[in-house]
């Protein structure tokens, strides 16, 4: 019975570091308990006796277990470990690392190219920039589309309108309301009936009864034109009437908008 | 200093950093362009020009040879008051052609929406259009028409509910009144 006692005494002893004391509450070295502890023999007394000496046992436990993960860190199993260890260890351990920052780059590279693809999908969803429904602001735009209405079909009146008293105002108002092919398509247009106006006493008057705006821009449009006309020669005192229809091109010249182009289907 | 040590991950970091950010820009402009009203209105104003197009040069449109077809054409085209005008006067109306033994082709030479209530399905029309008629014996005939049509949103797209001539000559000032459905007689002429 003592002789079991002293010899586990004495072993601790020997195996404990010179300059170590032994101080009773101080832990022992796990590999010392580790060596005593599954002792073949050794009965519960001797146990129980040599527990004063030591350390109460849940008070060891912490310690060992910290041993315990000491051991599997450098054991190399780098997985779940702290990085910033693993690191600063050996050559294993900067494998890891090579391993971990070569799935970090796959995984990057992947989110990089879903996105890209996301990013493509939408844009070409999105598609707005060149959507020619889009560019249209006719109806869309309400005030611009009447803006264009209005002044088109002012353009429109003034034009195709000629009185024998002041035929002077009908070129005024082409020099006005025309711009690029407009103005010859207008000069082939009433170049006779403004030359033969005075000898014949003419009166053109034209009234826009409907028009509609096919496209607007903020400097552009193309609208069609319901109109009629009155002529009246008053020499002879005949009047005729014709319904006119015509397409034509604007384009905006400061707060005017000036007719570009006629098309009357010919 | 592990991103210096490793000059592809910087990479991939750096490509996926611009992936995120033009992702977010071009998700941004879809959402604005599945959002925008105005695109909506801009799509429904053009589907409704493109059907009334079709619809008046269908209804201008009429060959005594397959006058079944043609008429057919004319119904399938039409809706409301515009279409029940087509059927009440399709029997007596199909015996005129048939006699004239005519030929009648439309071209819309240029077309418009005055108005659009999207909400409601309805558009006005104005179109221009060259109706051209070959009677036996004769050189066909072309005239252009100024059309005013209505047209209405059906289960089906845009039909037409209303046609007829643009009022013209010595209304100048006058009243304007349209004279709907008219024009489908007009056709066969």
């Amino acid at each position: 019975m003592s002789t079991t006692r002293h010899l586990i005494n004495r072993r601790r002893r020997t195996a404990l570091p010179a300059d170590e004391s032994p101080a009773p509450g101080r832990p022992a070295s796990a590999a010392v308990r580790a060596r005593t502890r599954p002792r073949p023999g050794a009965r519960p007394a001797d146990d129980a006796g040599d527990a004063g000496k030591r350390s109460p046992g849940p008070a060891r436990r912490p310690q060992r277990g910290r041993a315990e993960r000491r051991d599997a860190r450098e054991r190399g199993s780098g997985s779940g470990a702290g990085a910033g260890s693993g690191a600063r260890s050996g050559s294993g351990a900067g494998a890891a690392t090579a391993r971990r920052g070569g799935r970090l780059t796959a995984a990057l590279g992947a989110a990089a190219v879903l996105l890209g693809c996301f990013a493509a999908f939408a844009a070409v969803q999105a598609g707005g920039g060149d959507d020619p429904a889009a560019e249209n602001a006719a109806l869309v735009d309400a005030a611009l589309t009447s803006e264009v209405k209005g002044g088109v079909g002012e353009a429109v009146e003034a034009v195709f309108s000629v009185d024998y008293t002041d035929v002077g105002e009908n070129e005024k108002a082409a020099r006005a309301y025309l711009t690029g092919d407009a103005v010859e398509q207008h000069r082939r247009m009433l170049g006779d009936l403004r030359k033969q106006a005075p000898k014949q006493k003419l009166v053109l008057t034209t009234t826009v009864t409907d028009s509609a705006v096919e496209l607007a821009g903020d400097d552009a449009a193309r609208v069609l034109v319901f109109a009629d006309q009155r002529n009246t020669r008053t020499d002879t005192d005949e009047t005729s009437y014709g319904a006119a229809m015509v397409a034509v091109d604007a384009v905006k010249d400061g707060d005017r908008w000036r007719i570009s182009n006629i098309d009357t289907f010919g | 200093m592990r991103l210096r040590k490793n000059p592809l991950l910087a990479m991939a970091l750096v490509a996926a950093a611009l992936a995120a950010v033009l992702a977010a820009w071009a998700g941004t402009s879809w959402y604005a362009a599945a959002h925008d009203d105005a695109a909506d209105f801009a799509a429904s104003r053009d589907d409704a020009l493109a059907a009334a197009r079709q619809a008046v040069t269908n209804l201008n449109t009429l060959d005594h040879r397959e006058i079944d077809e043609g008429l057919d054409r004319w119904e399938a085209s039409a809706t409301g008051e515009l279409l029940a005008q087509l059927r009440k006067g399709r029997e007596g109306f199909e015996k005129e052609v048939r006699e004239a033994g005519t030929v009648t082709t439309a071209e819309v030479l240029s077309a418009a929406l005055t108005e659009l209530d999207d909400r409601a399905g309805r558009a006005d029309v104005l179109a221009a259009v060259r109706i051209t008629v070959a009677a036996p014996g004769e050189k066909p005939q072309a005239k252009e028409s100024r059309m005013l049509g209505e047209v209405t949103r059906t289960g089906d797209g845009w039909k037409l509910s209303a046609l007829g001539q643009a009022p013209a000559g010595d209304s100048a000032g006058g009243d304007a009144g349209e004279s709907r459905g008219g024009q489908a007689g007009d056709g066969g002429q």
